[in-house]
């Protein structure tokens, strides 16, 4: 009785939270010429698929590239986050107080700043335009963020497990590889999945540093239809909708692991 | 590897008198360099990709970049007269305050409505995963798309937003278009991309908190605020910090999503540190890279002055 | 008559370009595949890919000239940085077609050939065209075409409303049209007032058409024009969101068919023809009658300073395959852009009589950057778009807001 009580205000707070994502999908079905109807529908009587089409002829180049940028990122970032977070949390280096901090900072640098930076560099060593030009730069984003949360994590890994292995003979890199990585699992899905979706979802860096490339990811796609001289909102809607699907399906397989993951710092103590 | 744990509570204090011993230095000195090896790949990456970028922006802030010298690259050394021109400009006040409650609304909002739903969805309530799953949608959508989809919602002449109002008598609000609401309204949208975060962050802390707690409190007498308030909160308190940290750290820096609604406007009226750094270098045909420059490293400073703050707050915690 | 001369056209630049790509010298055609290689090319034009006709043409003038052309296009807004920062590397393209106001700025920048120094011939495009281009007397670059403001009608909602556009002379007679047209239910006037260079391109035709100068923003001229403005939106003859509009959403709304008058330029007119409903362009009044002075849009081609000069050659060859009569022709008609010379004017009107008004329109147009302003431009246009902001989003009374932007302007 009562549980029903609150699966009713869940569900009125879902469709309100929701409620923008419900409108992005009734644009992306709206026909151009009933955009600015006003008062606007608020259902999508007479939908059209032109938009949907419009991706399908379009858009899935760019959804393939996104798709590969987002994956390189994730495994960039684990490269050298996953040791460095293991250095900081156990292996006590100089200066490690420094870096936690020096990183810390690195994570409020505007992006907009790292991207002009970014583009002299890029310009430089003629990385302009190119897919994976633009993993590394999109995981500048994630690797600050995955170093805190690796050192947090294996910080939390009791130690009698890490001494244990030495014991047994293994080196500083065997107890890394098959004790602590394998025990952080949870620090690595979310490290994964955030990196993943900051690549997924960046634009500024895109539109900085491979807006002239054939290698395209799909928030350049979107920004196609918000051109110069058009706006064609149900393909921008509809890209949108498509866009989010891989992200969304990631993100339901992922959960669980993730909250394992960002928590497992903050609760060490 | 499963009989190294089984072993452990013997052997562990036995390799720490080891350590102790007469290698202890050669010791020590090898770990140092183990760990130096372990974090050569994110030094090497920040010293390629933070430090040049971050320098150049020092650079660029530091002297006096015409277009002509900024292409032949010898500007001269001009001090601080950039940041001078920065703060003596009518923008920077409002620009600093918007950036402050911009920053400090946003997150107030996004932890209090995230902690409040963390704690609904702890008690589950039938469909209560998959309506928990469903909240994190917002966050999955690219900045770009979402930005888009509240600008056209907050349409004055043909939005949605303003359409509902009409029904309870609300005359149409220029969200968008009048000074005291553009603020408020990307306010409004960055809360919202900010909740799922909060959300999933604040749960699996809940998560972790005992169940028994409850149990005992409940058979003391305390009611549904009392557990909140003494059980919850407090122990709640370092994932609470976590997440107030990270939302700081990524509502500071926030420039799509205002770019996109309102690039800042209208006039300055929800221009932020973030929108008119970029504003000054790159918003206009002759570009003022100093200016836009020295604003970004004002931004810098800030992220600077709140990451030593919570180092001070972290400390204090420990100690 | 007409197919045959412009067969004719055709044939004659097929057999003149190759001359012109081997007039270098006798030995050039060699030296042209040896040189030829890769050369760059840039464009403000993502909309057109490589197998639009915008792109073949250029792929086709590359060949011509004897090189690979590697065509890169960007955002407009973000060209002009991209080639600033491209050029500090030493990396600036052969070939760039960039905004006419930002010309100026490159020029400012010291990365742009003169096209006298190139040995292009200008001689045959509009003064006031190749103004925008022209610092100092000296051209940086070849229009490939301009475009300008005039105000798109409704022809449906002005007879509902009763009024007649060809009363529309002036300010007065406009404010009064759109009085009758919210009195009949529908709504007035949308136009692009956003904070960006576009919110200064759409106010400057009525900045200048009440006898305003650009030097002196807060003149009683500046507010007067501004005050206009804001009567309309305080009366709801706009609407408040055309401080977000830009010209492709004020655009939108006037093809809503709801609205008289849509403040747009010529390349919306293959949209007008898909909207549905009569429409008809009148120039935009001055205060006191007459056709306002409208600034000029549109591209340029030039090309930017390398170190190794011996590129020169070929890119010239592309920037005169790209401005030839012909290719001037179908460019322009891709573009929905006015020619720059009266010879291609003059074709583009006998194919599309529509075109009449707007080359007039363009023949009366100013340069932003004309004038000596050149680089100023920008540091006037900014605090300019800022106060047509505030003012009518009632932060800021005409005059306070002009006053504003004055002071910030003289400031640089």
């Amino acid at each position: 009785m009562k549980s029903r009580g609150y699966t009713v205000i869940g569900l009125c707070l879902t469709a309100l939270m929701l409620f923008p994502v419900y409108w992005m999908l009734n644009v992306s079905l709206t026909p151009q010429q009933d955009m600015r109807k006003d008062p606007p529908d608020l259902l999508p009587l007479h939908p059209t698929f032109e938009g949907y089409r419009a991706v399908l002829d379009d858009q899935l180049p760019y959804l393939g590239t996104s798709l590969l940028i987002g994956i390189g990122t994730v495994a960039l970032t684990l490269l050298i986050a996953a040791p460095a977070g293991y250095a900081l949390a156990r292996l006590r280096p100089r200066g490690g107080g420094a870096l936690e901090l020096a990183l810390l900072i690195a994570q409020m640098i505007p992006g907009i700043v790292m991207a002009m930076g970014f583009y002299g560099i890029f310009l430089d060593l003629s990385l302009l335009n190119s897919w994976w030009g633009l993993i590394v730069a999109d995981s500048t984003i994630a690797v600050p963020f995955g170093v805190m949360i690796f050192t947090a994590f294996m910080s939390g890994i009791p130690g009698e497990l890490l001494s244990a292995a030495r014991i047994d003979g293994a080196g500083t890199w065997r107890t890394f590889r098959s004790v602590v990585l394998p025990l952080s699992r949870n620090a690595i899905v979310t490290v994964s999945l955030f990196g993943f979706l900051w690549a997924w979802s960046d634009f500024v860096f895109a539109n900085t540093l491979d807006g002239g490339g054939s290698w395209k990811p799909i928030t350049l796609g979107i920004y196609k239809y918000i051109g110069n001289n058009n706006q064609e909102w149900n393909a921008i809607m509809a890209t949108a909708v498509v866009a989010s699907v891989p992200a969304a399906v990631l993100l339901v397989l992922a959960q669980r692991y993730v909250a394992a993951g960002v928590t497992a710092g903050a609760v060490k103590d | 590897m499963t009989v190294a744990r089984v072993d452990r509570p013997r052997r562990a204090p036995a390799a720490a008198a080891r350590a102790s011993g007469s290698g202890a230095r050669s010791l020590r000195r090898r770990r140092r360099l183990t760990a130096l090896a372990f974090l050569t790949p994110l030094l090497a990456y920040l010293a390629a990709f933070y430090v040049y970028p971050l320098y150049r922006n020092l650079d660029l802030s530091l002297r006096d970049y015409t277009v002509r010298s900024f292409v032949a690259g010898d500007a001269p050394f001009s001090g601080w007269d950039n940041f001078r021109t920065v703060l003596d400009d009518p923008t920077f006040g409002p620009a600093m305050r918007h950036t402050m409650v911009f920053t400090f609304v946003s997150i107030a909002f996004q932890y209090v409505i995230g902690l409040a739903l963390a704690v609904f969805f702890n008690r589950h309530f039938r469909l209560s995963t998959v309506l928990r799953a469903l909240f994190l949608i917002p966050w999955l959508l690219p900045l770009i798309v979402s930005a888009s989809t509240w600008s056209w919602m907050f349409n004055s002449e043909s939005g949605v937003v303003n359409y509902f109002l009409h029904f309870f008598g609300v005359a149409p609000v220029g969200w968008l278009t009048a000074p005291d609401w553009a603020l408020v309204s990307v306010i409004i949208a960055n809360i919202w991309i900010g909740i799922p975060f909060n959300l999933v962050i604040l749960y699996s802390g809940l998560q972790n908190i005992p169940g028994e707690l409850y149990e005992a409190a409940a058979l003391d007498g305390a009611g549904a605020w009392q557990q909140f308030r003494r059980i919850t909160f407090p122990l709640l308190r370092p994932v609470s910090a976590i997440t107030l940290l990270l939302g700081l750290v990524y509502t500071l820096k926030v420039f799509d999503l205002i770019w996109i609604m309102t690039k800042g406007g209208p006039g300055d009226a929800s221009s932020t540190l973030a929108t008119w750094s970029y504003q000054l270098g790159f918003g206009t045909l002759l570009p003022r890279f100093g200016p836009g420059a020295a604003v970004g490293n004002i931004l810098i400073l800030i992220a600077l002055v709140f990451g030593l703050l919570h180092i001070r707050v972290q400390r204090r915690q420990e100690a | 008559m007409k197919p045959t001369r412009r067969t004719l056209m055709a044939v004659a630049t097929a057999t003149l370009l190759p001359l012109t790509a081997c007039g270098g010298g006798s030995g050039s055609s060699g030296s042209s595949s040896s040189a030829g290689g890769t050369y760059t090319f840039w464009d403000p034009y993502p909309q057109f890919d490589a197998s639009s006709d915008w792109g073949r043409r250029v792929t086709a003038c590359g060949s011509a000239a004897g090189a690979k052309l590697k065509r890169t296009s960007y955002d407009t807004t973000d060209l002009g940085n991209k080639a600033l920062l491209a050029a500090q590397q030493g990396n600036a393209p052969d070939v760039m077609l960039v905004d006419n106001p930002v010309v100026s700025t490159l020029v400012e920048a010291g990365i742009l050939n003169k096209t006298g120094d190139l040995g292009l011939d200008t001689s045959s495009i509009q003064q006031n065209i190749i103004g925008a281009g022209t610092i100092d007397g000296a051209s940086y670059g070849v229009p490939i075409g301009a475009n300008t403001l005039a105000l798109y009608y409704n022809k449906k909602v002005l007879s509902a409303a009763g009024v007649d556009p060809a009363s529309v002379k002036d300010w007065v007679s406009l404010t009064a049209a759109l009085k009758k047209v919210k009195a009949a239910g529908k709504k007035g006037i949308t136009f692009s007032a956003i904070n960006t260079e576009e919110g200064s391109f759409q106010f400057l035709p009525w900045f200048w058409g009440a006898g305003g100068d650009l030097t002196k923003l807060d003149s009683a001229k500046g507010v007067a024009a501004l005050s206009l403005w804001k009567q309309w939106v305080d009366a709801g003859y706009a609407p408040k969101d055309v401080l977000q509009n830009t010209q492709t959403t004020s655009w939108q709304e006037f093809a809503t068919g709801d609205y008289a008058f849509g403040e747009n330029g010529t390349w919306q007119l293959g949209n007008a023809d898909k909207a549905g409903f009569p429409y008809g362009v009148v120039n935009i009044p001055g205060q006191n009658g007459g056709s306002a002075p409208v600034p000029t849009g549109g591209e340029f081609v030039t090309v930017p300073v390398q170190k190794d000069s011996s590129r020169y050659d070929v890119s010239k060859k592309i920037v005169g395959c790209l401005t030839s009569s012909t290719n001037l022709l179908a460019t322009d008609t891709t573009l929905m852009y006015v020619a720059p010379t009266a010879a291609v004017q003059t074709e583009q009107v006998a194919k599309n009589a529509e075109l009449k008004p707007w080359v007039a329109a363009v023949a009366a147009a100013r340069g932003r950057t004309s004038g000596g302003l050149g680089t100023k431009y920008p540091t006037i246009s900014q605090p300019l778009w800022t106060a047509v902001q505030a003012a009518l989003s009632g932060g800021k009374s005409p005059q306070d807001a002009l006053a504003a932007a004055q002071s910030s302007a003289q400031k640089g």
